[in-house]
C-alpha cells in the first residue's frame, strides 16, 4: 500500500462526497467516478456478499405462500432489508455517493478503495452544501497548518513534560524519598544534548545559554512544576535544597493519618469528618509549614486506596 | 476516460462568455421553458435585479420530467450554439427544487475563496526567502 502525504499529513483514509458521473460494474464491485466539482477521482466500491446472491424465484415465491397475512415475516422483512442495502450501493450517474477509504495507484491513476460507502439522499442540496462549507475551515484549521510533530504523540511532549516523566519514573524504580537537586540532574542530560542537535551545522554558532546553563535551568522548571503538583516538597525550607518525594514520605502519611483519627473522634468532626483545609493547618503545625495542598491531597488519595481513611464528601475525611 | 471535474459557475458568469468553450460546468437555474422536439431547456436565475438565462442541450439527459418553475442542477460541457450563445451540453440534470439558493451561492462562493487564499499563500511560500 502506498503512503500519501498532504503538507507533510500523512493520509490514511480519505473522504468524499460528490455525484457519480462515471459508472462501471463487474461481478465483484462498482467503479464509481466521483466529481464533487474540485476534480473527480475512481472509487472501487466492493459489493458485499448479499450483493452479489442471485436471487432464486422459486425459493421465494413458496416462503409467500407459507406466511400468513398481515402476521410479520422475517423472510420477508430480510428480503427487505437486502434490497434496502442493495440501493444505498448501487447508484445511477447523477446519484450522490460518499466514500470512505485508502488512496492507491493503479496504472498511474490514484483511486479511492472504499472501505464503506453508501448513497447519499440529497433532494435540496443540504448535504452538499454543508460539504462545501465545511471541508474548506477544515483544511484552514488542520489540512494546511503544518503538522506539528508533538501533535502525534498521545501527551504534549514539551521537554518539561519529558523531564517530568524521566523524574518520577527514577523516584518509582529507585524508591527515593528523599533527593537534591543534583542527584536527578544528569538524568535531564539527553533532552538537553537533542535540543542542541537539532540546529543545523551551518549555523553560525549563536551566543545564548550554554548547555550547562539549559540544563539548570530545565530542572528548576521541572522541580517547580513537580511542586506545585505536590509530587515532591522540601520539609524544611534552608541553604541545603532537600526534597521529599511525597509518595514514599512514610512520616507525613502517619501524621496525617494520625490528625484524621484523633479528630475524627472530636465532637466537632465526628458527623462530617475534617475538611481538608483544617487537616492541612494540622499538618503544617505538627509537621512541616511547606506541605501544600497538592502533596496533601496526593496522601489522602493513597491513604482512601488503602481504605485507611475514607472521604465523607468532597473535601472532608474521617476514619472509623 | 473520467470526464473533467465539472466546477461550480453562477448563470450569470456562463452567459457572459468568460468560460471557455468544452469546460465542464455545473450551474443552477428555474427551468422556464423546455422544448422536446429541440432538446433544449431553459434555465433563469436572478441576480443583481436581473434574470440571467442559461440554455441547456438536454438530449443526454432524457427523457427527463421537466418541473416548470422547479430548481435544477445541471451539469455539463460549454459550447457556443448558433444564434443562442453559450449552451450546457447536459450529461446531468437533477431536480433540486427546495434548495435555498442563496446558501448555496454561499457555499461556492466560499470555496472560491479558499481556493483563491491557498494559491495566494503558496504563491508566497514559492518565493525566495530573505538572505538572513
Amino acid at each position: 500500500m502506498s503512503i500519501y502525504f498532504y503538507n507533510s499529513h500523512p493520509i490514511y483514509k480519505v473522504d468524499v462526497l460528490g455525484t457519480v458521473v462515471y459508472k462501471r460494474e463487474r461481478e465483484d464491485f462498482f467503479c464509481y467516478g466521483v466529481d464533487d466539482g474540485t476534480g473527480v477521482i475512481n472509487c472501487l466500491c466492493w459489493k458485499n456478499d448479499r450483493l452479489k446472491e442471485e436471487e432464486d424465484p422459486n425459493k421465494s415465491e413458496g416462503k409467500h405462500s407459507d406466511a400468513a397475512q398481515g402476521a410479520f415475516s422475517p423472510v420477508i422483512e430480510l428480503k427487505k432489508l437486502k434490497q434496502a442495502q442493495q440501493k444505498l450501493c448501487c447508484l445511477e450517474i447523477g446519484e450522490l455517493l460518499r466514500v470512505r477509504g485508502p488512496v492507491k495507484t493503479s496504472r498511474q491513476q490514484r483511486e479511492i478503495m472504499a472501505s464503506a460507502y453508501y448513497k447519499v439522499n440529497d433532494p435540496v442540496m443540504t448535504a452538499q452544501i454543508a460539504w462545501m462549507m465545511e471541508v474548506p475551515q477544515l483544511y484552514r484549521l488542520c489540512y494546511d497548518k503544518p503538522l506539528l510533530h508533538s501533535a502525534t504523540s498521545v501527551t504534549a511532549l514539551t521537554p518539561i513534560s519529558k523531564a517530568k516523566d524521566i523524574i518520577q519514573t527514577f523516584f518509582k524504580q529507585r524508591s527515593v524519598s528523599v533527593f537534591r537537586p543534583y542527584d536527578v540532574q544528569d538524568l535531564l542530560q539527553p533532552l538537553i544534548s537533542c535540543q542542541t542537535q537539532t540546529t543545523s551545522v551551518d549555523e553560525e554558532p549563536v551566543a545564548g545559554p550554554s548547555v550547562c546553563q539549559q540544563l539548570r535551568q530545565l530542572l528548576r522548571e521541572t522541580l517547580e512544576i513537580l511542586h506545585k503538583e505536590g509530587i515532591i516538597y522540601r520539609k524544611v525550607k534552608s541553604q541545603d535544597e532537600v526534597y521529599q518525594v511525597t509518595a514514599q514520605d512514610k512520616d507525613l502519611l502517619i501524621t496525617v493519618k494520625d490528625i484524621i483519627r484523633e479528630d475524627s473522634k472530636r465532637e466537632k468532626y465526628a458527623e462530617k469528618g475534617c475538611h481538608i483545609l483544617h487537616i492541612l493547618s494540622a499538618v503544617r503545625q505538627r509537621f512541616s509549614l511547606n506541605v501544600n495542598r497538592a502533596a496533601l491531597e496526593r496522601v489522602l488519595k493513597s491513604l482512601e486506596c488503602n481504605s485507611d481513611i475514607i472521604s465523607t464528601s468532597g473535601d472532608h475525611y474521617t476514619m472509623f | 476516460m473520467l470526464p473533467a471535474a465539472a466546477v461550480f459557475h453562477f448563470p450569470w458568469e456562463i452567459i457572459s462568455g468568460s468560460i471557455q468553450e468544452g469546460e465542464s460546468v455545473r450551474t443552477f437555474g428555474r427551468l422556464v421553458s423546455y422544448q422536446s422536439e429541440e432538446s433544449r431547456a431553459t434555465l433563469s436565475a436572478q441576480h443583481a435585479s436581473k434574470e440571467h438565462n442559461v440554455v441547456v442541450h438536454t438530449l443526454f439527459v432524457e427523457p427527463f420530467n421537466p418541473i416548470i418553475g422547479a430548481q435544477y442542477i445541471v451539469l455539463g460541457e460549454t459550447e457556443n450554439a448558433e444564434g443562442v450563445g453559450v449552451m450546457i451540453r447536459a450529461r446531468l440534470m437533477n431536480c433540486v427544487d427546495g434548495v435555498n439558493i442563496a446558501l448555496l451561492q454561499k457555499a461556492i462562493n466560499e470555496q472560491r475563496r479558499f481556493f483563491r487564499e491557498r494559491e495566494c499563500k503558496q504563491a508566497k511560500d514559492a518565493q525566495p526567502a530573505d538572505a538572513m
